[in-house]
């Protein structure tokens, strides 16, 4: 098991200056010291740091946030903002625009046991408030990605979780049985919740017993950290997460993109080539956070929220319903920059709250757990 | 690939609902290619959650300014029409691979449809800088939607069709080109998917039904150079400049893709959006 990480941040020191008014917001993009791996911790009683806020003018001030979070089986991530499978290709496509090693993870394209060129286009179109797309699972498949891309990731901080496609359970055992040991790949994510192709994918999400199954199956020949991406696309989510978390995943993700449909602009047919496409987008944000409130309930392995995030408060909300991290999805396509900043807004937030982890702000607005039966009167119980 | 902050400096209707924006991007304009284009981000926050990409239109390396051209289609880009003198636009450029124009060629044939002078446009300059001819073949629906000869470099020579003949040649542009192809030693297209299919099979025999001697190795048959490679595209006749619906425009979603010769799907913002007419499968139906 991998020793956990401290993620320190420092202030920004003003040479000679007094800082006057709210503390200065960072600056967009910019890269601050909150990556950085501290070796000490300061011990600062919480009294004395709210002191601190109180007292603006001293000079400099070091406030260490601990973002660091366990998935189980040694994947800890530096800090719970991870990208989405989909939008960050292999993590190498955004070049020096994203600083990768400052990410949570990645969890790159999905991943299939054998090559596929993907679905006929248009794959791709904006909705109000979010997008469809229907890319089809296109990837040159597990070897070709082990050997593109391994060796790159190898060379990063950022742990790279790689998302796993498949049309039945051999498949996905397959995939993961070759990724299973190759240095640089830190976990699995299994995507059995993909609406966008023909055969396979969804039929695992919507059947408790399939999930469950092709979960245990994967759990058999691999020892990498394992999370399972949950589909909206159901009528209730419950059976299935608790089956996928009693067949030995190590954690949850919760959304995938829901099943829909646009248009073209001619009115004679619909407009993605695939038909039907994967809405995402803040516009499915409800749905997401109602998904992970409902899962982060009645399971205890943790729950990874994905789903329109564009903003901390966004993150905010999930952590509330009980995620321990977030993954950033369609927000990236129009800023590439936001989950870096995130994560410095994360931490801006909970050293201005007074928290030296961010594990206070999980489950908040989770209803308390049910204590003891009422003894008085008798009390209706759906 | 940068990330850059620009400044609109100049905002024109040059044509019913098509609109010509100078923004000043010294990052973007010093390392564009033409060819290349930006992926711009909308401050409209009230649902649109994608960029708009836009080809590099002209590219000023002397005052930093860049110009783009585009056509009010959506909330996208109708936002972009409200933005005033000074306004800030954010912009992920230059992206996708360039125009490679041979070395050896003199004769260069722009040929336009419609909207598709922005993909084009900026190559005009680049030639021109370079002392070789051009001229630009453009096709409209009709007189009112022809771009202004004003805004073309003057050294270009500009041959109008529209569809209904109100000016120019009546008929599509393609009709145009039997004329130039043997004073072209190059053409470069940009406009609607039909078009550029028409250009390619009238591109495709053209080699022998000239009789053009081969570009390339004088001697002995050297190894092909590779589908796709700069190499080859900077060997092939006609060069395309394709859309497609975009997501990322970095190669992450695999959103815009287009068939390829080769079988396999080629990204338009990574491996495009500029073409060799031959790396592109016509008639695949994608």
């Amino acid at each position: 098991m991998k020793a956990k990480r401290r993620v320190t941040t420092s202030k920004d020191v003003r040479p000679g200056g007094i800082q006057r008014g709210p503390t200065p917001r960072r600056k967009q993009g910019s890269v601050a010291a909150v990556g950085a791996i501290a070796p000490t911790r300061t011990a600062q009683p919480t009294a004395s740091r709210v002191d601190a806020i109180a007292a603006p003018d001293r000079p400099a001030r070091t406030v260490e946030v601990d973002l660091s979070v366990d998935l189980g089986r040694g994947l800890v991530l530096p800090n719970p903002i991870l990208v989405a499978s989909g939008t960050f290709g292999y993590g190498i496509e955004y070049g020096d625009v994203v600083d990768v090693d400052r990410l949570g993870a990645i969890c790159c394209k999905g991943t299939t046991l054998r090559p596929r060129i993907g679905n006929i286009t248009p794959r791709v179109t904006e909705t109000p408030g979010g997008m469809l797309n229907s890319i089809g699972l296109q990837n040159p498949g597990v070897d070709a990605v082990i050997e593109k891309y391994t060796h790159t990731w190898v060379g990063w901080k950022t742990p790279v979780i790689v998302n796993v496609a498949g049309e039945s359970v051999a498949d996905y055992v397959e995939v993961v049985r070759r990724l299973e040991g190759v240095p640089g790949v830190a976990g699995i994510e299994l995507n059995i919740s993909c609406p966008n192709v023909g055969r396979g994918g969804l039929q695992f999400a919507i059947d408790a017993a399939a999930a469950g199954e092709v979960t245990a199956a994967v759990r058999r020949v691999t020892d990498l950290p394992l999370l399972v991406k949950l589909s909206p696309n159901v009528a209730d989510v419950r059976p299935i997460a608790r089956a996928i978390a009693d067949a030995g995943a190590d954690a949850l993700t919760a959304i995938n993109t829901l099943s829909g449909i646009a248009v073209a602009p001619s009115r004679t047919k619909p407009l993605l080539g695939n038909i039907y496409g994967g809405l995402s987008g803040p516009s499915i944000k409800p749905v997401a956070l109602r998904i992970v409130y409902e899962v982060s309930q009645i399971v205890d392995i943790p729950v990874v929220a994905i789903g329109g995030v564009t903003e901390l408060a966004d993150v905010l909300d999930f952590l509330a319903v009980g995620a321990v991290a977030v993954q950033v999805g369609t927000a990236i396509f129009a800023d590439p920059t936001l989950p870096v900043r995130l994560v410095d807004e994360l931490a801006e937030t909970c050293r201005s709250r007074g928290l030296s982890t961010y594990a206070d702000l999980i489950g908040t607005a989770l209803p308390r757990k049910p204590g003891a039966p009422s003894s008085k009167g008798v009390e209706y119980r759906p | 690939m940068r990330l850059v902050r620009t400044e609109l400096v100049d905002s024109r209707e040059i044509l019913p609902d098509q609109w010509l924006q100078s923004f000043l991007a010294p990052e973007l304009a010093t390392g564009a290619r033409a060819g290349q284009f930006v992926h711009a981000r909308t401050g409209d926050l009230s649902g649109l959650v994608l960029r708009r990409p836009f080809s590099i239109n002209t590219a000023d390396q002397a005052t930093g300014v860049i110009t783009i051209h585009f056509r009010t289609i959506g909330r996208g880009t109708e936002w972009f029409t409200h933005l005033r003198t000074g306004d800030a636009v954010d912009m992920l450029g230059p992206l996708g691979r360039p125009f490679e124009v041979d070395p050896r060629s003199r004769h260069l044939l722009l040929i336009a449809g419609g909207l598709g002078m922005a993909g084009v446009r900026s190559l005009a300059d680049e030639a021109i800088r370079d002392g070789r001819q051009v001229t630009v073949l453009f096709g409209a629906a009709s007189a009112r939607d022809v771009y202004p000869s004003s805004l073309l470099p003057d050294e270009v020579e500009y041959v109008i069709a529209t569809d209904d003949g109100s000016v120019g040649h009546h008929g599509f542009v393609t009709e145009l080109v039997p004329d130039y192809e043997a004073w072209a030693d190059q053409a470069f297209a940009c406009g609607p998917a039909p078009m550029l299919a028409a250009l390619a099979r009238q591109a495709a025999g053209r080699r022998e039904r000239l009789g053009v001697a081969k570009l390339g190795r004088k001697r002995g048959a050297g190894k092909p150079d590779a589908l796709g490679s700069t190499a080859a595209r900077r060997k092939a006749f006609l060069q395309v400049s394709m859309e497609q619906n975009m997501g990322c425009a970095v190669g992450a979603c695999l959103g815009c893709v287009i068939m390829g010769t080769n079988g396999a799907p080629q990204r338009v913002c990574r491996e495009g959006p500029v073409f060799a007419a031959d790396e592109v499968a016509w008639e695949s139906g994608w």
